[in-house]
């Protein structure tokens, strides 16, 4: 559940949903009840001061809680994690520019520079003109991850994704480049180990 | 320069719709404002045409005109819709606001450089646009430089383009706090200007005074590296001392720094409006807010969190952004919804214990705040560093965007209701004020939900091609989302129209009914 939740757009999706219908349903509710041509007050009110203190609770808790358990799925905190065992992550380097990837792999697999291994791979990047991006999605056209490319910088933008299946994963620019930064993209193919 | 009161009556259509009645004796706080509003209702057309072409080019196979109309277009309805049409509304209402609670005229040379300043900076940026410079809203630096390296534009265009951007930016940087901060602080209240009078601690009052301030600051910075860049463009500046002005890093920071403070700000002013106009409408006639000590340590965590929530477009940076300050601005972002709920509490609370009437106006703010906190859930989600990672980049933040400035118009227009008799001397058709509330409900909601669900499914925002990666369901959606949205603007649009006079007797009683609180 956790998974979903914070490795996919429909979770964070359901996450505003979780955020936002309550609330809907509240407004509507008390908008409802009191709209009135004639004029209405409630003289009940002694028990908002506790509504009042619930309710913050309530946003602190969650808030908190959403914050505190999507550290674990931080691609930032999973790069430092991975970093601790640096031999046995794939190096990929990438150039980007308008509108092209220039993309190493560490070695050639099946004849192709676009292949890695199931496994975790450290994607570095930069950026050769404008602002780019390097974003890689799912065989099922999920976004796995982003990354910006902004050019000027000394080192580049780095995280380490560990991927799990095979399959042919599209890469994409998500940052607008240009007249064709729709069609700034590549592929990347990832195999099963021992190659 | 003709008086604002003669060019609004000289300008067909729309000038009806805003014609300042003279016979009140208020025209010193509403000449400006009106020909401000009704500007940028103008603007509001241009950006809503753009904007229906986006989606249009996306279904017709226009070859290589295709992408160059989309993103046109693109870049057209994003600045259109920002600065000429939400930050214009916004001071025009804003300004008469503050206008009728200090008693301060708002005229002289600052008002019309405003007006000035922010439409003709928005019509060179909209000739540069269709001239072909496509840098989308946030200018995207380094592309206007890239572009010309590239062939897409001439350095004319960025030469003009920036000297438009340049001029809104010191409307919304210097002038407009300039004037708030003067009708704050400096000049005799006026006895016969003085509807509704507010002392600056009034939680109806204090976002106006902190969006000023966090204007004037956030925005420095940015005015400082854009006028070096504008001097060297301009021949002015030696090309050995803007090499610091021209680093990308610098440029983004700064730009950014002011971007989102500024959407912040606006969502200052008209929290504040909403905390001001509320209280008017109640049931019982006690005209008070549930609290407010709460309502004011509401915008105090909404400014302070704010400030550096910055950090969160840059989280995908990592590790040129270092992961403390990506999470630093995940907190503060998070610490701003805090500032919502307890906005939510005092609305809502308000409403519980003293009765509402549902007039139009008040109904269109309610409508957009619940927008803005529907826009709150998403921005907040999307600042969490986990959940940026994904959806950065995607339609998802396209959605965030158009909704904040949807929901925040939306609210800015229903105090537009509140006060559009003072101005013009005229009351609503309050059937079609209802028909625009029920129609923006369909439209912005449908439009909202459309994009994030789009920016879930990984739609990539700014991108001319919504087949690519199947993406054309979500895409019809937000044309028919969009046009509804379209419909209800017009609807509000002949409510002014229709609205009739009222005069005498009537307007003296309105002064009263409506919340104003004064006789005359």
């Amino acid at each position: 559940m956790l998974d979903f939740l914070y490795l996919n757009g429909w979770g964070a999706m359901l996450m505003v949903l979780f955020l936002f219908i309550p609330f809907l349903i509240i407004f509507v509710y008390v908008v409802y009840k009191k709209s009135t041509g004639q004029g209405s007050a409630d003289s009940a009110s002694s028990g908002l001061s506790t509504v009042e203190w619930v309710w913050m609770a309530l946003v602190l808790v969650v808030f908190v809680g959403v914050n505190v358990i999507s550290i674990s799925y931080m691609p930032t905190v999973q790069t430092a994690r991975a970093a601790v065992d640096e031999a046995n992550i794939q190096q990929v380097n990438i150039t980007a520019g308008s509108w092209f990837y220039d993309i190493s792999t560490p070695k050639v697999i099946n004849g192709s520079n676009r292949t890695v291994e199931v496994g975790p791979v450290r994607f570095s990047g930069k950026s050769s003109d404008t602002m780019h991006s390097f974003a890689i999605y799912s065989p099922d056209g999920d976004v796995l991850f982003t990354m910006m490319l902004m050019p000027g910088l000394k080192g580049p933008t780095s995280i380490v994704y560990t991927f799990d299946k095979p399959g042919t994963y599209t890469v994409r620019c998500l940052e607008y480049c240009g007249i064709n930064h729709h069609n700034m993209r590549d592929q990347l193919i990832v195999v099963a180990g021992n190659n | 320069m003709a008086s604002p009161t003669t060019i609004v009556g000289n300008i067909p259509f729309f000038g009806r719709m805003f014609a300042v009645d003279q016979s009140t004796g208020l025209e010193d706080i509403n000449a400006w404002p009106a020909l401000m509003i009704m500007t940028s209702f103008i603007w509001l057309a241009v950006a809503g045409l753009l904007g229906v072409v986006m989606p249009l080019v996306q279904f017709l196979d226009l070859g290589p005109l295709g992408p160059n109309l989309y993103y046109t277009a693109l870049t057209g309805h994003g600045a259109a819709l920002a600065f000429p049409f939400v930050f214009q509304l916004m001071v025009g209402v804003g300004l008469h606001r503050m206008g009728s609670c200090r008693g301060q005229s708002i005229t002289g040379p600052i008002p019309a450089l405003i007006y000035i300043f922010m439409n003709a900076g928005s019509l060179l940026l909209t000739v540069a646009i269709l001239l072909g410079l496509k840098i989308s809203l946030v200018v995207m630096y380094p592309l206007p430089v890239v572009g010309v390296q590239t062939g897409q534009w001439s350095m004319n265009v960025v030469i003009l383009g920036f000297t438009g951007i340049a001029l809104v930016l010191i409307t919304m940087i210097i002038l407009y706090p300039i004037q708030v901060i003067k009708m704050a602080f400096f000049g005799k209240a006026r006895q016969e200007l003085l509807l509704s009078p507010r002392s600056l601690q009034d939680p109806g009052m204090l976002g106006m005074l902190m969006a000023a301030f966090v204007l004037l600051i956030a925005g420095i910075p940015l005015l400082i590296v854009a006028s070096t860049i504008l001097g060297f463009l301009y021949g002015i500046v030696p090309g050995a001392l803007v090499g610091w002005a021209a680093k990308p890093v610098v440029f983004q920071f700064v730009f950014f720094i002011f971007a989102h403070n500024l959407m912040e700000a606006m969502a200052l002013m008209v929290i504040s409006a909403v905390y001001a106009t509320l209280p008017l409408y109640l049931a019982d006639g006690t005209r008070k807010l549930y609290s407010e000590p709460l309502a004011r340590i509401a915008l105090w965590i909404l400014l302070l969190t704010s400030l550096t929530s910055f950090f969160h477009h840059f989280i995908t940076l990592f590790p040129n952004l270092p992961a403390a300050l990506a999470y630093h601005g995940n907190i503060m972002s998070f610490g701003t919804g805090i500032g919502s709920a307890l906005s939510i509490f005092t609305i809502l609370a308000t409403i519980w214990k003293h009765g509402l009437r549902p007039a139009p106006g008040l109904m269109a703010i309610l409508l957009g705040f619940v927008l803005y906190i529907l826009d709150g859930a998403s921005a907040v989600v999307t600042s969490n560093v986990a959940w940026s990672f994904q959806l950065h980049g995607t339609m998802w933040q396209s959605g965030h965007t158009m909704t904040v400035l949807v929901s925040m118009a939306l609210m800015w227009m229903g105090v537009l209701y509140h006060h559009y008799p003072v101005m013009t001397g005229r009351q609503i058709d309050e059937q079609l004020g209802n028909l625009f509330v029920k129609l923006c409900a369909v439209g912005c909601v449908g439009a909202a939900v459309v994009m994030l669900a789009g920016g879930a499914a990984g739609m990539p925002r700014r991108f001319a091609d919504w087949g690519q990666g199947g993406w054309m369901g979500y895409g019809t959606l937000i044309l028919i989302f969009g046009l509804i949205l379209g419909v209800a603007y017009v609807v509000y649009a002949v409510s002014l129209y229709r609205s009739r006079e009222i005069a005498g007797a009537e307007f003296n009683k309105l002064l009263v009914d409506g919340g104003w609180g004064t006789v005359r």
